[in-house]
């Protein structure tokens, strides 16, 4: 089971011929939208699930009620059980619109599942929360630890992205990606995220642009944790995007089957 | 150290946060910019153009570095640059 992340540009495309079995979107951009292309989908039995990008788990900011609100009338509106947003910051008390790192520590652990057990109070139903890439970050766990001490805490499920574990062993030559999916419990995991990177010379590190295919052994790991829990697989292509030719490629290769 | 991490990636200091490393803050800075560059020429297509490189620069610049939003809509900024141009033409 494969699913892609829909992005205003496939509006011009034919998504009866895209091979995703689900897509996922940022309720960010369709709480304010008319909703018409997302309907065609659901409509075409083709979940939507929703994958936030704006709720500063990390920030300083209070949590908006009025915004979990919209959330969740977007969330009835598509019949999706599925929600999500990133273990990160979009800024300190204010929105800089990115994801930054919250510092690996014991006190955020607690400050940060708070956060989550009230953004579930209010929704009414439980999230994911997707561990990401950081370019520096401080504190005393490693990453892994740090989610699952935080998603054990707010009892919530992980979006787990297997790109971002591979971009961050790369820059920080923290745990592998054998490492960290031996501390992760699979129970929790509702879904997987691939997507590809790349190196910039300027910072002499790997970003996480979504700009290119899934590396190899990326798309391994990814298949193998399919196969062994059923857990899907996302994939995420948000610059430079391909044609439909190309994305259908790309999907094919997430529905294979490996022998490990 | 926290408020220290905001101060470099907004550009308004240029001292590393005790504990982080350079290349990474650097990297954060400049996704910043980035973001807040493609949005404003998203909506203003013409303003780079006619300010000139160093100019829009400054501006984008300026612009991050006062920057207290708390809208969850990445559209809203556009709003945002308004005000900011109008506090900016009336000093």
């Amino acid at each position: 089971m494969a699913g892609l992340g829909y992005r205003a540009e496939m509006a011009a495309w034919d998504m009866s011929a895209v091979d995703a079995d689900f897509f996922e979107v940022a309720p960010e951009n369709w709480i304010r939208r008319d909703r018409s292309p997302l309907y065609a989908l659901r409509d075409a039995g083709r979940e939507i699930k929703l994958h936030g990008v704006s709720l500063s788990l990390g920030g300083q900011a209070p949590i908006q009620p009025a915004f979990l609100y919209a959330l969740r009338e977007l969330i009835t509106d598509l019949g999706t059980q599925h929600y999500s947003d990133h273990l990160a910051a979009s800024g300190d008390a204010h929105q800089l619109y990115d994801l930054f790192p919250i510092p690996f520590t014991s006190s955020e652990v607690t400050r940060i599942s708070d956060r989550i057990k009230q953004v579930q109070d209010i929704l009414g139903m439980p999230m994911a929360v997707e561990n990401t890439t950081y370019y520096t970050n401080i504190g005393e766990m490693s990453e892994v630890e740090f989610l699952m001490q935080v998603v054990e805490q707010a009892d919530c499920q992980i979006l787990l992205d297997i790109n971002n574990i591979a971009v961050n062993h790369k820059n920080h030559h923290a745990s592998d990606l054998p490492q960290f999916l031996a501390q992760v419990d699979m129970q929790r995991v509702s879904y997987m995220h691939v997507a590809g990177h790349e190196f910039d010379e300027r910072f002499g590190l790997y970003i996480d642009t979504h700009s290119q295919p899934v590396e190899p052994s990326t798309r391994h790991v990814a298949l193998d944790l399919h196969q062994k829990h059923a857990i899907p697989i996302l994939l995420e292509w948000d610059h430079d995007l391909p044609g439909l030719h190309d994305i259908n490629q790309e999907l094919a290769c997430l529905k294979t089957s490996i022998s490990t | 150290m926290l408020e220290d991490f905001y101060l470099y990636v907004r550009g308004a200091s240029d001292v590393i946060p005790a504990g982080y490393q350079e290349p990474g803050m650097r990297a954060y800075r400049h996704l910043v910019l980035l973001g807040a560059t493609q949005m404003i020429e998203a909506q203003f297509p013409q303003l780079r153009e006619q300010l000139g490189e160093s100019a829009w620069k400054t501006l984008i610049e300026t612009f991050v570095r006062q920057s207290a939003w708390t809208s969850h809509f990445y559209g809203d900024l556009k709003d945002e640059f308004l005000a900011f141009l109008e506090r900016e033409s009336q000093r």
